[in-house]
């Protein structure tokens, strides 16, 4: 062999990711998604509506993910690892914003007629984000309207954790993907194989999901709610049970009545617990699981502390007494802190203090393996154990104090990177603040400084709405079109639980 | 009887000493220099083989044994032999050693095929736990799932005069107990109302855990309950300790030099404080105020550590210390320095396996002041000559009844008690007489 062979070999630039087997999974996925745009189709043919922007985006998603699976198999050169599967999380929830978009571009809806906008609008869907760049709701097609709401409830529990739960057969291993959808430490252990995990995470989110669209068709039929229409019925109950925050109306659920806020409120609460700790206590009647849960009953604590710091407010302020001021305070801080982004009140006027309090609860997040975004309860659980630790060892540095959730021990690595995780949420949200400010200096819309936090916490959060022009009533839409871009991507990272994005910017992800 | 020993090790050698005079012993160990000195002191059978090979065990006579005692220090070994000997020696009796606690929950729960599992960690903790409960102690046994305490106190000077220095008829002995033998230098006796206790004697007291404790306050006024307990160790004996003692509602520092090791203990033991220390650093000593524990244990792999840390902890303050003995020239050792109490671990697991050899009515049996005397459990047979007679009536041979069990409820009697068939009497005695013991009750 030639001395020249093996320098040339080395001098050629390689990938260490099989690129192409990405890719290909990353189509397979995209084109099984597409089939979801056969339900807007139907209802736009029930509805009289035009159905072929509907078919349109399922038939161009489907032809690019097909193309891309069979460069997957022609180039792939083994089967998905571990690696890989962060692009494919990643690029997956990228093209299916995308194509969430597409129907809104092809309808010729005015509001959504910018790319950025359907864009916008489509990643706020799947991420369950909820921010909207439509200013009247109302006056959108019903498909289109249903469109947005089911693409919320398909992100909810994760496209992928859904694939995994009906394709056939996917080649990866897919638990590591699965996590960066659906972290925690409990929602593994449902069943042996993660294809049951996640049959059965699906089962019970559709089951509960059903159980909301009858109480409310009930509450909506029986002249409890007049205002409730069946088809807001299914379309509220659709964003509610992934936490999403799309609404039927413009002043989001401000309309309806007390009896149907208090339901969407359960719910809320419902949707933020941990749904295998759900599955336990509901399908397996094991309410114990839940009561002793940590978690569990931090966030309780957390959702009674935040509605009680509201409720002092608002009722001291004079602005609601009696049962509209407890509903009001608990259902917007249920409404937050789960990153729903639901509201009954423009609570953007309401005292300084409790429009902190609002900000703040988006930091904090749902249970872990909800469809909830944000940090998260456990990770502050353990965060707050860190500190105390932290304390403790600074009095007997040689103390060896194990870091326990629920009584078990939790590992360094893991605790390492719940600290990580937080540094590195608090620090995108200072970045995207700052660029929606900058953008702001620049552009048309007016935003302050509160309003560029909000902005920024409200889409890394998977919240939904902010303050001012954006804030529970208003819409995005005076944002300029790279705010948006920097708002979904906000949203994008927010969602996968920044790493398995955050990884893909670094150079030792693509070298060997 | 024809008995099994499995292990040649210090817990099997302490076996042998014990029972080679009364019974028929074939000793399996796979090391010949541990089975010579042990076939050149004592008339036994050794064997040099495998325990854990089926043939040893037939070879050792397994077939007509009575007790099968699998004592090495390897829990797989010992599982293997017993298994073995299930089929192999019909009709013994298997006691079986194990360092695993899972393996004891396992035998308790009826899951492991064996008549009798211990493990010496768990019998050491007990010991330690015992005698930190009773500071002035020695050493403390119990009896009669602990309504009967048998303790060796140690008589200090500045003691309550209402024990000490007058005849025991007038001295004001706690309710419910009753000095079974008084230790002056190496000579022993079994009191009677005209003896005196003196400063410097140890006595051997049975009685109820309250008097146990009426003892301890009186030979060491002002001493309070235990709170806090630093142990030295975190290995397996040091863990079975702290654990031993928390469960008790002592708070424990636990001190382990290795951090891996250090961080199993702490999610092992929730309720208990774990330092990744040396524990022979006095800055750390000082900074942890490791004086002010109320006794320390010292658990350590290798005793001239814990000797050195012993000392160490007491030059900073610590008044108790509990040492564990690994080989046995260091209780001297510890003991000529200053250790309260040595604790060694394969005489306590020996203590107990010995006591399957007595007469199957023995229920438990301890031995105290190193082998010289035993403490037995008796169930009194009706042909008894000692049945009907009042206490005071009995003759003194060299035994003493210190309680009676009946229904179950412990009774510590007076001299007009008359003892029934069917008792069980838990009699202090020399060795020598044991078999004597048995005999007539």
């Amino acid at each position: 062999m030639s001395p020249y062979a093996s320098a040339r070999i080395a001098g050629r630039a390689r990938l260490g990711i099989d690129l192409a087997g990405a890719l290909g999974l990353t189509g397979m996925l995209l084109a099984y998604l597409s089939l979801s745009s056969l339900v807007p189709s139907a209802v736009a043919v029930g509805y009289g509506e035009p159905f072929w922007p509907f078919l349109a985006a399922g038939a161009i998603a489907g032809g690019v993910g097909l193309g891309l699976a069979r460069l997957g198999r022609r180039r792939s050169t083994g089967p998905i690892g571990f690696r890989e599967g962060y692009l494919v999380v990643s690029l997956t929830w990228l093209l299916a914003a995308a194509y969430a978009g597409l129907p809104y571009l092809l309808s010729g809806e005015p509001q959504l007629s910018r790319p950025v906008d359907a864009f916008f609008e489509g990643m706020s869907g799947f991420t369950t984000t909820g921010a909207t760049v439509v200013t009247d709701v109302e006056s959108l097609d019903r498909s289109i309207l249903l469109w947005r709401q089911l693409s919320q409830w398909l992100g909810g529990m994760g496209i992928i954790v859904l694939a995994l739960a009906v394709l056939p057969r996917l080649r990866i291993g897919g638990r590591q993907m699965f996590e960066s959808e659906l972290p925690g430490p409990e929602v593994n252990q449902l069943a042996e194989r993660i294809r049951d995990v996640a049959r059965r995470l699906w089962l019970l989110y559709i089951g509960l999901t059903l159980v909301l669209i009858g109480a409310l068709i009930v509450v909506g039929q029986s002249g409890l709610d007049e205002t409730l229409s069946p088809f807001d019925a299914v379309g509220n109950a659709l964003s509610t049970m992934p936490l999403g925050g799309f609404a039927t109306e413009n002043r989001s659920l401000e309309g309806f009545a007390p009896v149907t806020q208090w339901i969407v409120a359960a719910f809320m609460v419902l949707a933020g617990l941990n749904f295998a700790l759900l599955y336990r206590a509901l399908v397996r009647r094991d309410l114990r699981a839940l009561r002793r849960d940590e978690e569990a009953r931090l966030y309780a604590t957390l959702l009674l502390l935040g509605s009680i710091l509201v409720f002092v407010e608002i009722f001291d302020a004079g602005l609601f007494s009696g049962e509209a001021a407890v509903r009001q305070a608990f259902f917007q801080a249920t409404s937050l802190m789960t990153g729903t982004g639901f509201a009954i009140t423009d609570y953007a006027n309401w005292p300084a203090l409790s429009v902190m309090a609002m900000i703040g609860l988006m930091f904090v997040g749902a249970s872990a393996g909800s469809p909830s975004g944000s940090v998260k309860i456990v990770r502050h659980l353990l965060v707050g154990r860190l500190l105390r630790r932290e304390l403790r060892q600074t009095i007997h540095p040689e103390l060896v104090v194990p870091i326990r959730l629920n009584g078990q021990p939790v590992d360094e690595r893991t605790l390492r990177a719940v600290l990580a995780f937080v540094v590195m949420y608090v620090g995108i949200f200072v970045v995207g603040a700052g660029l929606l400010a900058i953008h702001a200096r620049f552009g048309t819309v007016e935003l302050g400084i509160t309003e560029a936090i909000a902005a920024s916490a409200g889409t890394l959060g998977n919240v939904g709405p902010g303050l001012g022009v954006a804030g529970p009533m208003g819409s995005y839409a005076p944002f300029d079109a790279s705010s948006k871009l920097v708002m979904a991507l906000l949203m994008w990272i927010g969602r996968l639980e920044l790493l398995p994005v955050l990884v893909l910017l670094t150079r030792n992800y693509w070298r060997v | 009887m024809k008995i099994v020993v499995v292990g040649a090790g210090q817990v099997g050698s302490t076996i042998v000493e014990a029972l080679h005079g009364e019974h028929d012993l074939s000793v399996i160990d796979t090391v010949r220099d541990r089975l010579e000195p042990l076939a050149y002191r004592y008339d036994i059978r050794t064997i040099e083989a495998n325990g854990a090979s089926r043939r040893a065990i037939q070879q050792a006579g397994a077939r007509e044994a009575d007790l099968f005692i699998a004592c090495t220090s390897r829990d797989e070994v010992n599982l293997v032999a017993c298994s073995f000997a299930r089929v192999e020696a019909p009709r013994a009796t298997i006691v079986i050693r194990t360092s695993n606690v899972e393996y004891i929950d396992l035998w308790r729960e009826g899951r492991l095929d064996v008549d009798f599992a211990l493990s010496s960690e768990l019998e050491t903790a007990h010991a330690v736990a015992r005698s930190i409960g009773m500071p002035a102690a020695r050493q403390t046994d119990s009896f009669a799932d602990g309504q009967v305490q048998i303790v060796e106190l140690e008589i200090p000077a500045g003691a309550d005069v209402t024990v000490v220095g007058r005849p025991l008829r007038e001295a004001g002995i706690p309710d419910d107990s009753r000095v079974l033998a008084i230790i002056r230098e190496s000579s022993m006796t079994l009191p009677g109302g005209d003896d005196v206790i003196s400063e410097g004697d140890r006595i051997v007291v049975i009685g109820s855990p309250r008097a146990a404790r009426a003892w301890g306050s009186l030979l060491a006024p002002g001493e309070r309950a235990v709170e806090d307990v630093v142990v030295f160790g975190g290995g397996q004996v040091g863990t079975a300790i702290a654990r031993t003692l928390s469960e008790q509602g002592i708070g424990v520092r636990v001190i382990e030099p290795v951090l891996e090791r250090a961080r199993e203990v702490a999610e092992q033991l929730p309720g208990c404080r774990i330092y990744n220390a040396t524990g022979i650093d006095p800055d750390f000593l000082e900074r942890e105020r490791i004086g002010l524990a109320h006794a320390a244990v010292f658990a350590m792999r290798e005793d001239a550590k814990n000797h050195y840390a012993a000392t160490l902890a007491r030059v900073h303050g610590v008044r108790f210390t509990i040492a564990v003995v690994h080989d046995t020239i260091s209780t001297e050792v510890y003991e000529l320095s200053g250790v309260d109490v040595t604790i060694n671990p394969r005489a306590v697991t020996a203590d107990e396996i010995v006591r399957f050899a007595h007469d199957p009515r023995t229920q438990q049996v301890a031995m105290l002041e190193g082998n010289r005397f035993e403490v037995l459990d008796i169930t009194t047979k009706p042909e008894s000559e000692y049945v009907g007679l009042r206490f005071r009536e009995m003759p003194i041979r060299g035994a003493l009844i210190g309680a009676i069990v009946r229904d179950g409820k412990a009774l510590f009697p007076h001299s007009e008690e008359i003892l029934q068939a069917g008792d069980r009497v838990i009699v202090f005695t020399e060795r020598a007489l044991v078999a004597d013991v048995e005999k007539v009750l």
